[in-house]
C-alpha cells in the first residue's frame, strides 16, 4: 500500500459465526474456551469405504428458518450464511454492506453431487432443478441479500482452503484505501461427499484424532460452518457510534509454486505470507501475542508452517483451532479470523486440543488441550491451500 | 456506487472454437463464422447437446508445460490465453511475476469433478483417483499460470455466473488502486464444457437441443462452448476501462433489467456508447437486455457473439472486453448470427460504428449483471 494513498483505520463491529463448536457466537466462545471436541462420525453421507469416517459437523438443529415456501428451497450452506449473517447484523447493530467479499472452496458441491445421483437413478430427478440453482458458489450470498434486503455487489473468492482469509483480507485493503466504507465479509463451506472422498484418497485425512502439531499427527479432518465479519472504516464505525470489537491492521498473500497440493518444504510460502502480512502492519514479528495457525495436522502442511513461525516468530505462543472442529476450507480462515476477535476480547489463547507432544525443532509454544489466560493484543491468522495459495491476517486490539 | 478507477487493457489474448488467438476470432466473427458444433459425449437418459469445442491444436503449447501434464482443459484453455494476452501486452515471461492473476469462472473443473465423483458413486470412494480431485478445485487454474509466470504475490479466483469476467476486471481495477506498486493484473475468464453441466442447463430450460440457437427471438435456449479469454489490465494501454462495477444482484427475472439499467448507467455517467457487445445467449438474457437496449440506448447498434461461438459462460464476459479492442479500432461490429426480430438495432450485417466507446453487458445466469464502458 503506497504511502500516497491515504488509510483509513478497518475496524471489526461486529461478526457472526456458525460452526461444529455451535449455533451461534455465545455457543461458539463456550467451547473454544472449554476445548470441546466437536469432531464426531459423518452422517450425511455414506464413509464406509474412506479411511476417515468422522468430521466437525454443524447440527441441522441450529440452522432452522421460519418454514416459508422459499426458505424451504435453501440450501445447508446458505442457512449457515443466514445464521452467520443474522450474529454478525446483531452485533454490529445497525450494519447496512456496500458490498459483500465471500470465500468458498467448495460452494455448492453436495449440489453437484445431488443433481448427478438424479441422473443415475432417474427415479430421484425431484429436486433436480433446485440442486443446480443452489449450486453456484454465489447463491448463499445473494440468499442473505434477499433475506436482509440488501441489494449488493458481491466478490466471491475461491482461493481453495485460503479463501477465507483472502476474502476478508481484499475487504481490508477496500476499506484501508478508502473505495468503501463498510463490507460485510467472511466465507462458507458446508462439508460435501465428493471432497470428503478427495481428501480421503490424497491420503491427506486421518482415522484417528485431528492432532495439529503433534510430533505423531497423520492427517486431518474435514469441518464446515459459515463466519463472517462486519467491517468499517474509522469515520463510518465513529458515525454509527457502534462499539469496535477490533482492528485489521495487516493482509499479507504468497502464492508457492511448488505443487498444486504440496508445500515447499522450505516454508517459504507461509513465511512470506506472514512477512508481508507484519510488513504490511509495519509490525514487528515479536510483538505478535498470539498466531491462530492453519495447523490442518497433515504431515507436509505442519512441518511447513512450523518451520516459517519458528523462523519468524521464535517463542510465539500458537494453537490449531481447527483440533476441535476439522478444516472447514474456504470458511476456515473467516472461522479463525472470528476466532482471533474472541481471542482479544476475551484475552485468551484458544486450545490445540489432542495434542501430546510438540515436534522437536520447533521454537514456537503450542497452547494445548486447555485454555490458557492471556494478554493478547496482537494475533496473526494464517490459511494456506491448495494452488500454493497463502494467505495472513493480522487483527489487533482497537 | 462503484468507485471510478481509470485503467487500461494493455493487452488481449484468446482461445476459441473459432480462434486460436483473440485476433483469429474476431477475424472470424467478422466473416460471419459460425463455430463447428458437435454433440456432448451421451450422459443420461438419451438427451444430447451440443457443444463448440476448441481445437486441441490451439492449446498444445501449454499442454507441453510438465506442470499442466495432467491438468483439465480448462487449465489448459486459461494457461493459453493469459500468455497470449501477456505477449500481446508486450511483457516478457520474465517481468510476469511482477503481476497478479485474477481468474474468472463460473463452473470449473466439471469434467474432472465428473470423473472423480463417478469413481466414488460407481467404484465405491476408495477408488477414487488422487490425480482427479485437485484438479477439480476452482483455483487450479490460476495456480497453474502462476506457476509458469513465477508469480510468488497475489492470484486470485473469482467465482460467480457467466457476468463474473466483468466482476473480475472490477476485482482486477481494485487490486490495481490497492497498490501503486503493482504494474498489472492478467484477467482470465475460461470455462470448458461437459454433457452435465449443459443437462443441468437444460433442467431450467436455459439448454438449445438445436445445433444453433437465435438471439434476440425466440428463448431456444444456448449452447455452450468452451473458451477463454484474458486481459492485461495496467496503468497504461490503448484501451481504457472508463467504467466499471462489481455487479448487482437480481432476485426475480422481472428486476433484472432494472439492475442492469442501473448499472449501464452508471458505467457510462451520462455518455452514449457507440456500440453495444452484449451477452444474448437465447435465454431470458435476451429479454432483460432488450428492455435496458430499446430504452436507454435506442440508436445505439448491438453486437452478441454467443450465437456465433457459444456460451463461454465464465470466459464470456472477458472476451466481449476482448472484442471491444477490435470493434473499437476497427470501427465496426461483425454480424449477429441468428438474429431475431425482438431488437432493431442488433447488427445482422458488419455495421460501422462510429465513436470512442463501447458499452459491455452482462446478464448471468444466476442472478448476477455487469456491465463496462471502454473506450480508445
Amino acid at each position: 500500500m503506497s504511502d500516497n494513498i491515504k488509510m483509513q483505520r478497518v475496524f471489526v463491529t461486529g461478526y457472526g459465526i456458525v460452526s461444529p463448536l455451535g449455533g451461534d457466537n455465545a455457543e461458539n466462545l463456550k467451547s473454544l474456551r472449554s476445548g470441546t471436541d466437536c469432531v464426531s462420525p459423518v452422517t450425511a453421507f455414506d464413509v464406509s469405504k474412506t479411511r476417515c469416517r468422522s468430521a466437525g459437523q454443524v447440527s441441522d438443529e441450529w440452522l432452522k428458518e421460519p418454514m416459508t415456501r422459499k426458505s424451504r428451497r435453501l440450501d445447508r450452506s446458505s442457512l449457515m450464511m443466514l445464521q452467520a449473517t443474522r450474529e454478525a447484523v446483531r452485533t454490529a447493530g445497525d450494519f447496512s454492506p456496500e458490498i459483500m467479499v465471500i470465500a468458498t472452496s467448495s460452494g455448492g458441491m453436495s449440489n453437484g453431487e445431488r443433481f448427478y445421483r438424479s441422473l443415475l437413478e432417474p427415479s430421484s430427478r425431484g429436486g433436480a432443478a433446485q440442486a443446480v440453482a443452489n449450486y453456484m458458489a454465489q447463491k448463499p450470498v445473494l440468499d442473505v441479500q434477499a433475506k436482509f434486503g440488501w441489494r449488493i455487489p458481491a466478490q466471491i473468492v475461491s482461493n481453495a482452503c485460503a479463501s477465507g482469509t483472502n476474502a476478508i483480507g481484499h475487504a481490508f485493503q477496500l476499506v484501508r484505501a478508502g473505495l468503501y466504507d463498510s463490507v460485510m465479509c467472511g466465507g462458507y463451506d458446508p462439508l460435501s461427499e465428493l471432497v470428503f472422498t478427495g481428501f480421503d484418497s490424497l491420503q491427506a485425512a486421518t482415522p484417528d484424532k485431528i492432532r495439529p502439531f503433534d510430533r505423531d499427527r497423520n492427517g486431518l479432518v474435514l469441518g464446515e460452518g459459515a463466519a463472517l465479519l462486519t467491517l468499517e472504516s474509522e469515520k463510518a464505525a465513529a458515525a454509527r457510534r457502534v462499539t469496535v470489537l477490533g482492528e485489521i491492521v495487516g493482509y499479507g498473500v504468497s502464492t508457492d509454486n511448488y505443487h498444486l497440493t504440496q508445500p515447499n518444504p522450505s516454508g517459504i510460502g507461509p513465511k512470506l505470507a506472514m512477512e508481508r502480512a507484519l510488513a504490511d502492519a509495519h509490525l514487528d514479528p515479536a510483538s505478535v501475542d498470539y498466531v491462530n495457525a492453519h495447523g490442518t495436522a497433515t504431515v507436509f502442511n505442519d512441518a511447513t508452517e512450523g518451520k516459517a513461525i519458528s523462523e519468524l516468530m521464535p517463542g510465539v505462543a500458537i494453537s490449531s483451532t481447527k483440533s476441535m472442529m476439522g478444516h472447514a476450507l474456504g470458511g476456515a480462515g473467516a472461522i479463525e479470523a472470528v476466532f482471533s476477535v474472541l481471542a482479544i476480547l476475551h484475552q485468551f489463547i484458544p486450545p490445540n486440543i489432542n495434542f501430546r507432544q510438540p515436534d522437536p525443532g520447533w521454537t514456537f509454544r503450542v497452547v494445548g488441550n486447555a485454555e490458557e489466560p492471556a494478554k493478547i493484543r496482537r494475533v496473526v491468522s494464517n490459511s494456506f491451500g491448495f494452488g500454493g495459495a497463502n494467505a495472513t491476517l493480522v487483527l489487533q486490539a482497537a | 456506487m462503484d468507485p471510478k478507477f481509470g485503467f487500461f487493457v494493455q493487452g488481449v489474448g484468446a482461445v476459441t472454437p473459432i480462434g486460436a488467438t483473440a485476433k483469429e476470432t474476431w477475424d472470424e466473427l467478422v466473416l460471419g463464422t459460425e463455430a463447428v458444433r458437435q454433440l456432448l459425449p451421451k450422459g443420461f437418459g438419451g438427451r444430447s447437446y451440443y457443444y463448440s469445442a476448441v481445437p486441441a491444436k490451439f492449446t498444445t503449447a501449454a499442454g507441453r508445460q510438465p506442470r499442466l501434464r495432467r491438468s483439465g482443459e480448462i487449465s489448459l484453455l486459461g494457461v493459453s490465453a493469459g500468455l497470449a494476452a501477456l505477449s500481446d501486452a508486450g511483457i516478457p515471461l520474465e517481468e510476469a511475476s511482477r503481476g497478479s492473476i485474477v481468474f474468472a469462472i463460473a463452473c470449473g473443473g466439471v469434467d474432472y469433478t465428473r470423473r472423480f465423483y463417478h469413481e466414488v458413486l460407481t467404484e465405491g470412494a476408495n477408488a477414487a483417483s488422487p490425480l482427479l480431485f485437485p484438479e477439480t478445485v476452482y483455483n487450479a487454474p490460476a495456480s497453474h499460470l502462476a506457476a509458469l509466470l513465477k508469480i510468488d504475490g497475489r492470484d486470485y479466483t473469482l467465482v460467480g455466473d457467466s457476468s463474473v469476467g466483468l466482476s473480475a476486471l472490477n476485482f482486477a481495477s481494485q487490486l490495481l488502486a490497492i497498490d501503486p506498486a503493482l504494474p498489472f493484473c492478467v484477467v482470465v475468464g475460461v470455462e470448458e464444457a461437459d454433457w452435465v453441466l449443459a443437462d443441468g442447463f437444460a433442467t431450467w430450460r436455459m439448454a438449445s437441443n438445436q445445433s444453433s440457437f437465435p438471439v434476440f427471438g425466440p428463448s431456444e435456449g444456448t449452447i455452450l462452448a468452451e473458451s477463454a479469454a484474458a486481459v492485461v489490465l495496467s496503468r497504461s494501454g490503448s484501451l481504457r476501462l472508463v467504467g466499471t462495477s462489481a455487479g448487482l444482484p437480481f432476485f426475480s427475472q422481472k428486476e433484472a433489467p432494472a439492475a442492469l439499467a442501473e448499472l449501464a448507467a452508471q458505467v457510462c455517467d451520462g455518455r452514449t456508447p457507440a456500440g453495444i457487445l452484449s451477452s444474448a445467449n437465447g435465454t431470458f438474457a435476451d429479454r432483460v437486455e432488450e428492455a435496458v437496449f430499446a430504452s436507454g440506448f435506442a440508436s445505439v447498434p448491438v453486437y452478441a457473439h454467443k450465437p456465433a461461438i457459444g456460451d463461454s459462460l465464465g470466459a464470456s464476459a472477458v472476451l466481449q472486453l476482448v472484442l471491444a479492442k477490435f470493434a473499437l479500432e476497427q470501427q465496426k461490429l461483425p454480424p449477429t448470427l441468428h438474429a431475431g426480430h425482438r431488437l432493431q438495432t442488433v447488427s445482422r450485417a458488419v455495421t460501422d460504428m462510429h465513436g470512442d466507446e463501447v458499452l459491455i453487458t452482462s446478464v448471468g445466469f444466476n442472478q448476477q449483471v455487469n456491465a463496462a464502458l471502454v473506450g480508445r
